[in-house]
């Protein structure tokens, strides 16, 4: 009985997790102001990237078309996927519900709102994955939701976009860590194996 | 006249209450003792002319039935962890090697089809080499395979690795037989069930370890790409620390270890071919592979799916998703033991049919709960529809090997392996019609894979016993197919059984007559009985 309890207590506290999630569901994509923030992401370098070592100079400034701007508080910038990394790959997809977009996971930095053109050096961190990237500027309101945004690349995503390499996340003492213990792991079977064989013709031979 | 009251017709009627023994010779101490003089062959708890345990007492450790049952499920349980390791770190992993849902699906295919070979052949290695050596062989030949996750670097050598971890599922096989041949016939749906249910859990607790593991070392100072490398040292060392104890504290017979008694010629050595042909030639044997794809199989496949399930549908957390999936395959602790007793239960009441229907009914209600997981879109009802469908899938695990112990003597090993490697099939299967493509969401794949498994099903109707019937059809009227002893010894050649090599099965034929049913077990006594005898 006290199962029963349990189980209809935990069934009524996820309901109810789900009506206060209800309340966000409705913000999209396609609602925000495009183009309020004029945002670029210059490599450091030419070629393919590599995480935990090369930079990335990003600015962003308010665009002279924006509306919205008294509401901004906030500016988020972040690492987002270009359409070629999200192929094949459902967790890296663009939704128009942006709780549930998952195009955008890497944050960069979050800065108050200030009315002069702003920039930041943002060394690539050692957990971004390989691919190909574009640079995106949210700009949240008081409520800590986006209003508006810029990016780095045009609207269907294919200009200024950039290439990273991750960490492989080898290293040698790992390498030889692992052949050690595997060694033993071998070794003592045989070891086993062949002492006991050894006892079993000695028995047979008393 | 006859009535089923217990006892009620005098103690001269063995088997009827179910707490006699079902021998038709009597045993006494002295027999006991006339088998070895090796020192192990005392026994603290009570058994049956094979020397196999007539009790099962989890909480002990005595040698060597309580010892044996642990080493297996415990070895067992280690390479479930190993297998699904990868599974909850999915997340980190696809971004350290770029892989892509393709990629990601085929290597959970590759993760559970080695084992297809390494049960067919532990199945082997058990007959021949003994239960013991079979489980240190799986353990720590695949522990390297384990530690080289810290080599990979794409999605090739990914799939390369998990194919090779696979292997070690073969633990399932020398497991299971270890227990069959220590624990007599009428307690072996219930000591299976444990066992097995035990070591099944390791792939729900996987996905709650590794992500656990996983952050700790994170907290150590390691990059996230390396720390899941790192992380796979765990499953590894566990391994070869468990390998170790089964080969120093564990014993393959009740009467001693394999070689011992081979080299003293106390247990012969069978032919390979011999033992592979009565166990390939049963018609029995491939329909429980087929069975055993649809309830393990896809036991195994929810365990690479239904973590990533959650947090994309859901949009849970991972270490949310991840206490979801864990408890998917935690409610294995009683659920598969529960499959083994209500198996043992029927059989008390109802002989092998009663086991043949409730390993029906479990499966295919689990299989109608897997459906509705599937159609679920609310998180409370999803998780409900998989709780239900895990403890309907895994009984039915249970109770499936109350009765794969009964369709051969001669070659048990090599059918344990053979279902075994069914389970692996059909998640192979499972896996790569329905969750490796964008051709099914994830929540149609699983709808689709109930209803299969419901039709896969539908087989077990077809396995009879002439001696104890099917689910529709009464044992054979037959005086001579009707006994146990000639279905056992039809195994053996007419030279092996002039040769005495059948003794084993006659045994196990004598043990045996606890799954004719109760009604079935009067009529061998002449007494007033509605069943017209026709052998009186």
């Amino acid at each position: 009985m006290a199962i029963h309890k349990s189980l209809f207590a935990s069934l009524l506290i996820c309901l109810l997790f789900q009506i206060s999630h209800g309340a966000t569901k409705e913000r999209l994509f396609s609602d925000l102001e495009k183009g309020a923030l004029e945002v670029t992401a210059k490599p450091s370098r030419e070629g393919v990237l590599d995480a935990g070592i090369d930079k990335l100079s990003i600015t962003w400034k308010l665009s002279s078309t924006a509306t919205k701007e008294a509401e901004f508080t906030t500016i988020k910038v972040k690492l987002c996927y270009a359409p070629v990394s999200q192929v094949d790959r459902p967790w890296r997809k663009t939704e128009n519900e942006l709780f549930k977009d998952k195009s955008c996971p890497h944050k960069i930095i979050t800065r108050a709102y200030d009315k002069s053109p702003q920039s930041f050096e943002y060394t690539l961190e050692r957990d971004i994955p390989t691919g190909t990237y574009f640079v995106r500027a949210y700009a949240v309101d008081a409520k800590d939701h986006e209003v508006a945004f810029g990016q780095s690349t045009n609207e269907a995503k294919s200009t200024n976009l950039f290439s990273v390499q991750a960490i492989s996340g080898r290293h040698k003492s790992l390498d030889i860590a692992s052949i050690c213990f595997s060694v033993f792991s071998v070794l003592a079977l045989l070891v086993f194996f062949v002492n006991e064989k050894r006892k079993a013709k000695i028995e047979q031979s008393k | 006249m006859a009535s089923n009251e217990e006892g009620s017709i005098g103690t001269s009627l063995h088997g009827v209450t179910a707490r006699e023994q079902v021998f038709s010779f009597s045993v006494d101490s002295s027999s006991q003792t006339l088998q070895s003089d090796d020192p192990t062959a005392k026994f603290t708890l009570p058994v049956d002319s094979e020397h196999r345990a007539k009790v099962f007492k989890p909480l002990s450790f005595a040698k060597p039935h309580m010892r044996a049952f642990h080493l297996g499920w415990i070895s067992f349980f280690t390479c479930f962890i190993s297998t699904f390791a990868a599974a909850p770190l999915v997340p980190i992993i696809r971004d350290n090697l770029d892989l892509t849902k393709t990629d990601v699906g085929n290597a959970g295919v590759a993760s559970v089809s080695g084992a297809i070979f390494s049960r067919l052949a532990m199945g082997a290695v058990c007959d021949l080499l003994g239960a013991r050596y079979g489980t240190a062989f799986s353990l720590m030949l695949t522990a390297p395979t384990v530690f080289s996750m810290s080599f990979v670097t794409g999605p090739v050598g990914y799939l390369a690795v998990r194919f090779m971890i696979g292997f070690c599922l073969a633990t399932f096989v020398s497991c299971q037989y270890w227990t069959s041949v220590m624990f007599n016939g009428k307690i072996i749906g219930l000591v299976n069930g444990c066992a097995g249910g035990w070591g099944d859990m390791g792939g729900g607790v996987t996905q709650l370890l590794m992500p656990m593991v996983f952050q700790v070392i994170r907290l150590a100072g390691a990059t996230p790409f390396m720390a899941w490398r790192i992380a796979f040292f765990i499953p590894g060392f566990l391994q070869v620390v468990v390998g170790v104890l089964v080969l120093t504290l564990g014993q393959d017979l009740p009467d001693g270890n394999l070689s011992t008694l081979q080299k003293s010629g106390q247990v012969s050595k069978d032919k390979f071919s011999k033992v592979f042909w009565f166990a390939v030639k049963n018609y029995r044997t491939w329909i429980l592979f087929v069975l055993y794809g649809f309830s393990m199989g896809i036991e195994l496949t929810i365990n690479n799916v239904i973590s990533g399930y959650f947090f994309d549908r859901f949009n849970l957390k991972l270490q949310t998703a991840g206490i979801v999936a864990a408890s998917f395959g935690m409610a294995n602790f009683f659920a598969r033991p529960f499959g083994g007793y209500a198996s043992d239960l029927a059989a008390r009441l109802f002989g092998m049919r009663g086991r043949l229907w409730i390993l029906w009914i479990f499966q295919t209600v689990g299989a109608l709960f897997c459906i509705w997981l599937g159609r679920a879109s609310s998180l409370p009802i999803a998780i409900l529809a998989m709780m239900l469908f895990s403890v309907g899938t895994q009984a039915a695990c249970g109770a499936l090997f109350g009765v794969a112990p009964f369709v051969s003597r001669r070659s048990l090993g090599l059918i344990s392996g053979l279902t075994g490697a069914g389970g692996n099939f059909g998640s192979g299967l499972t896996q790569l019609l329905f969750f490796s493509t964008s051709r099914f969401s994830t929540a149609d794949g699983l709808s689709l894979m109930g209803a299969m498994a419901v039709l896969c099903t539908v087989p077990v109707a077809f396995i009879h016993f002439p001696q104890w019937g099917s689910m529709f059809l009464r044992p054979s009227s037959d005086g001579e197919r009707s006994k146990e002893e000639y279905y056992y010894s039809s195994e053996w050649t007419e030279e092996e059984k002039r040769q005495g090599l059948h003794e084993g099965s006659i045994k196990f034929a004598e043990n045996s007559r606890s799954e004719r049913s109760r009604k079935v077990a009067l009529a061998d006594f002449p007494t007033p009985e509605t069943r017209t005898p026709t052998h009186v």
